[in-house]
């Protein structure tokens, strides 16, 4: 497959009419295209795929500049311009949704980001195929699991009635922790989790990375007399480099996705005050109070500030000499 | 040519997968299919018969039979075994009703988020089962449902709805709706009998007896297995025990009159702080389940039922259930359980009573169109109010689910589970209007809900506020009643003192609460004014 359309392409490039005016090299295109149709054809369903599932919905952001009210549609109700942006800006609630939705972020960026990269490496460093396959296997397994499942095996173990854990810390110190209840456990909680389920998942990208690396540079840093850690240091990281450099650029767009249902599974009365994030907050008023219009601006702010944290990330990697991915 | 070779043997791999999966679906629709048709040649049988009862007593409907009118009506489920087309009990109830129904059938703990996420997509069903929320109000304000204020007079069973809980339920004024009734005075406090004869102990007269009941419970190895692993009341995240019991001590229900005729919120009163630090003691002393703000609510009835809990503070009729779970385990002659009417507090004997109704069901406008077609659901919707409906959907078939002995339904004891799971859910079809179904038969425990039931309808507090429909709520409403929620939650555990109970209602007044006060009043003065 991948050799034929290459070399059609290296026909085209060859094409040997001349293309300096415009009309012509405009009917070359075209002909380029009738060429390659099937090339185009294969590609409409993709197209057609982003149009009518992510663009066309676009149009309900409308509704965060209108008081909507689903009987009487889009077209029927009321505009009130910014209203529920300045609404949403002067709520009590803001401050606390954004603390607790850039600490998490940071929390997140801090502590979960690089584990997969560690994780990676030391993977790398096992030298027994099948021991390093057999971790690699378990580790996988946490991804596969329900989010529900994760927070109610997570309660199992640590709720003070009679949790495993909460039972060993009861017999070597007499006391218990409400690891559920207390606000201080809430957000190391949810980075041990997401830690716990994704890690092993996140380093396949990062193996797969490593897989390219040249094993001839690494001969001769033996050769040169190396250290483990020198190879490490100048080899295998420099080459992985530009993958986390584009994963991280990745990861600060999605900055303020908490994510709904862990947050959401783990809350409750005694942690709500650091527990709320924007994505809970969307879902209490938007579906469970009704307030679509109020809740569409919520998201469109948190959109707008993904877009520009992609955007400046983006240019911050491409100024210190990384590749970008826009 | 290796790579072809490969290609190859994973696309037939993947056509044979292919092909497994489609044999599988293809052999759970034909089960699906004998299983329905089992089913229709059995309920044809019921069929006839029923249709023959309504010859028989000479009261069938009307003199031609229209074709069956198609109804589709959402209503919350507290179940996952649930009926389907073929169940007798639902073949027999289209019959009667002479209805094509789709019913369905929506989780509890998710009702409201299905609620408000079909009430968006502008496509409802027929009839809906809704409270009094602020995405419904909107809604019935915009037209979606029928104002049936003037045609409830027509129906024989429709007309008998009660006017004060029809005005509770009412939007502006319209009623929208038919609200399925509950018992007003529903409540009880649920104790383990074996634990309180044990102990020599009787069921708490006042809020004293209740705390050394709770403390015995505890302490005292009520169980006699020589071990300090009991403890007095369960309680979960979902806050009912704590609502029903601040009322004991003289708060109001959600709103009461200070001194000036005005409504206040309960949480501003000094009975309320009362009740709050009576809580904080007893969960401090550890009288009730620590865990009890993490503790999901479908776990609830299990320290009970497994003998860690004594005490249980919830509907009276979870008695019944509690008994039934324990009777499941280790059958005894006598009850596990005996419920009573709530302690007597400070101000008096006093008990929170459920609003009398549970949702309403409303009819959509986008389904039935026409006053005709409207006339057709809500003669419907007045049939499920016959007796024999009642009898159907409540309790199932008579010789199938149930058998009658001198007036009373005595259900069927060890009904397969495909039987019982004809009848499962249908009762939440029921509005419990007009005239009453013969009941269950008065065994002990029965006979105890009953009695508390009726002696709580003398001692129930109401809420004034009931009726009002504020705007303020609609907008901040979940934010307001959360930010109280988990200051009290966090008083109790002891994370904040009286101070920061003080500073949650300074954020309560400032997120709109003053503006929820005056609002509130102002509706209130006009009522009373009318």
């Amino acid at each position: 497959m991948d050799t034929t359309i290459n070399h059609q392409a290296d026909m085209t490039d060859l094409d040997p009419r001349p293309s300096a005016a415009l009309p012509k090299r405009r009917r070359s295109k075209w002909a380029k295209i009738r060429k390659d149709y099937w090339l185009y054809i294969l590609l409409l369903p993709g197209l057609a795929y982003f149009i009518i599932f992510k663009y066309l919905p676009m149009w309900g952001i409308v509704i965060a500049f209108q008081d909507f009210s689903p009987f009487l549609g889009v077209l029927k109700s009321n505009w009130v311009g910014v209203k529920h942006f300045v609404n949403f800006f002067n709520n009590p609630d803001f401050v606390r949704l954004l603390r607790n939705t850039l600490i998490l972020g940071f929390y997140d960026l801090v502590f979960f980001f690089p584990a997969p990269i560690i994780a990676a490496l030391l993977l790398n460093e096992i030298r027994v195929g099948i021991f390093k396959r057999a971790v690699q296997t378990m580790i996988y397994v946490p991804h596969f699991i329900s989010m529900v499942i994760v927070a109610s095996m997570t309660y199992v173990f640590l709720t003070t009635n009679g949790g495993v854990v909460n039972e060993i810390i009861h017999e070597l110190t007499g006391q218990r922790i409400n690891f559920l209840a207390d606000p201080a456990w809430f957000r190391p909680l949810i980075i041990l989790q997401i830690m716990w389920k994704e890690t092993g998942w996140g380093t396949i990208i990062f193996l797969a990375a490593l897989a390219s690396v040249d094993v001839e540079q690494y001969e001769a840093a033996i050769v040169d007399g190396a250290s483990r850690f020198q190879r490490l240091w100048h080899i295998t990281l420099p080459a992985i480099s530009s993958t986390i450099v584009i994963l991280l650029i990745l990861r600060l767009g999605n900055f303020l996705d908490t994510g709904f249902e862990q947050i959401f599974l783990m809350t409750n009365s005694l942690n709500r005050t650091v527990a709320d994030v924007f994505d809970t907050y969307v879902y209490q008023v938007g579906i469970r109070q009704g307030a679509f219009s109020y809740s569409t601006a919520v998201g469109l702010f948190k959109s707008v500030v993904g877009i520009i944290l992609i955007y400046g990330s983006n240019y911050f990697a491409k100024k210190f000499g990384h590749e970008g991915i826009i | 040519m290796k790579g072809k070779r490969s290609f190859k043997i994973m696309a037939l791999l993947i056509i044979a997968v292919m092909l497994m999966l489609a044999a599988c679906s293809g052999g759970g629709s034909n089960n699906n299919n004998s299983g329905g048709s089992t089913g229709n040649t059995s309920s044809n049988t019921g069929g006839q018969s029923s249709n023959s009862g309504n010859t028989g007593s000479g009261s069938g409907p009307a003199e031609e039979k229209p074709a069956p009118m198609k109804i589709s009506i959402m209503i919350p489920s507290f179940s996952t075994e649930l009926p389907d087309k073929s169940s007798p009990v639902w073949q027999r109830l289209e019959e009667y009703t002479n209805t094509d129904l789709e019913i369905l059938f929506t989780p509890n703990s998710s009702y409201e988020d299905m609620l408000n996420i079909t009430l968006a997509s502008g496509d409802l069903p027929t009839i809906m089962n809704v409270g009094k929320t602020p995405s419904v109000i909107s809604a019935a304000r915009n037209g979606a449902f029928w104002d049936i204020t003037d045609y409830l007079k027509d129906y024989p069973n429709l007309s008998q709805a009660h006017p004060v809980v029809l005005n509770n339920t009412s939007i502006d004024g319209k009623i929208y709706g038919i609200y399925r009734a509950r018992t007003l005075g529903r409540m009880g406090v649920t104790y383990n009998k074996v634990w309180l004869d044990n102990l020599g102990l009787q069921p708490a007269k006042t809020i004293d007896e209740f705390y050394n009941i709770l403390r015995a419970f505890t302490y005292d190895d009520p169980d006699k297995n020589g071990k300090n692993d009991t403890y007095g009341v369960v309680i979960t995240k979902y806050t009912g025990p704590w609502d029903i019991m601040q009322i004991w001590f003289g708060a109001p229900n959600k709103w009461g009159e200070n001194e000036n005729g005005e409504l206040v919120p309960d949480f501003m009163t000094p009975e309320y702080r009362e009740a709050l630090k009576f809580f904080r003691k007893i969960y401090s002393e550890g009288l009730v389940n620590e865990d009890f703000a993490v503790m999901d609510s479908a776990a609830w009835n299990t320290p009970f039922v497994n003998g860690q809990a004594g005490v249980f503070v919830d509907v009276a009729d979870n008695a019944r259930r509690l008994d039934n779970a324990m009777q499941e385990a280790a059958p005894r002659d006598e009850p596990y359980t005996i419920v009573t009417q709530a302690p007597v507090g400070p101000k008096g004997h006093r008990d929170m009573p459920t609003s009398g109704w549970s949702g309403m069901l409303v009819i959509s406008k986008s389904k039935v169109k026409t006053e005709e077609e409207l006339r057709r659901v809500l003669d419907f919707l007045d049939k499920l109010n016959d007796v024999e409906m009642k009898l159907l959907l409540g309790y199932g078939i008579e010789g199938r689910h149930y058998d009658m002995v001198d007036g009373y339904v005595v259900p069927k004891e060890n009904l397969d589970a495909a039987i019982t799971q004809e009848l499962t859910g249908m009762n939440q079809l029921l509005m419990f209007i007009g005239e009453q179904e013969p009941g269950f038969a008065p065994t002990p425990i029965n006979a105890q809900i009953a009695e508390v039931q009726k002696a709580n309808e003398a001692i129930v507090v109401g809420n004034p506020a009931e009726p009002f429909v504020s705007e303020v709520y609609a907008q901040v409403g979940q934010q307001l009643d959360n930010i109280i929620g988990d200051a009290r939650i966090q008083y109790i555990v002891g994370q904040i003192d009286d101070a920061g109970f003080d500073a949650a209602i300074e954020l309560w007044k400032k997120t709109g609460g003053d503006d929820y006060i005056r609002e509130i009043n102002e509706l209130y003065k006009a009522a009373k004014g009318k």
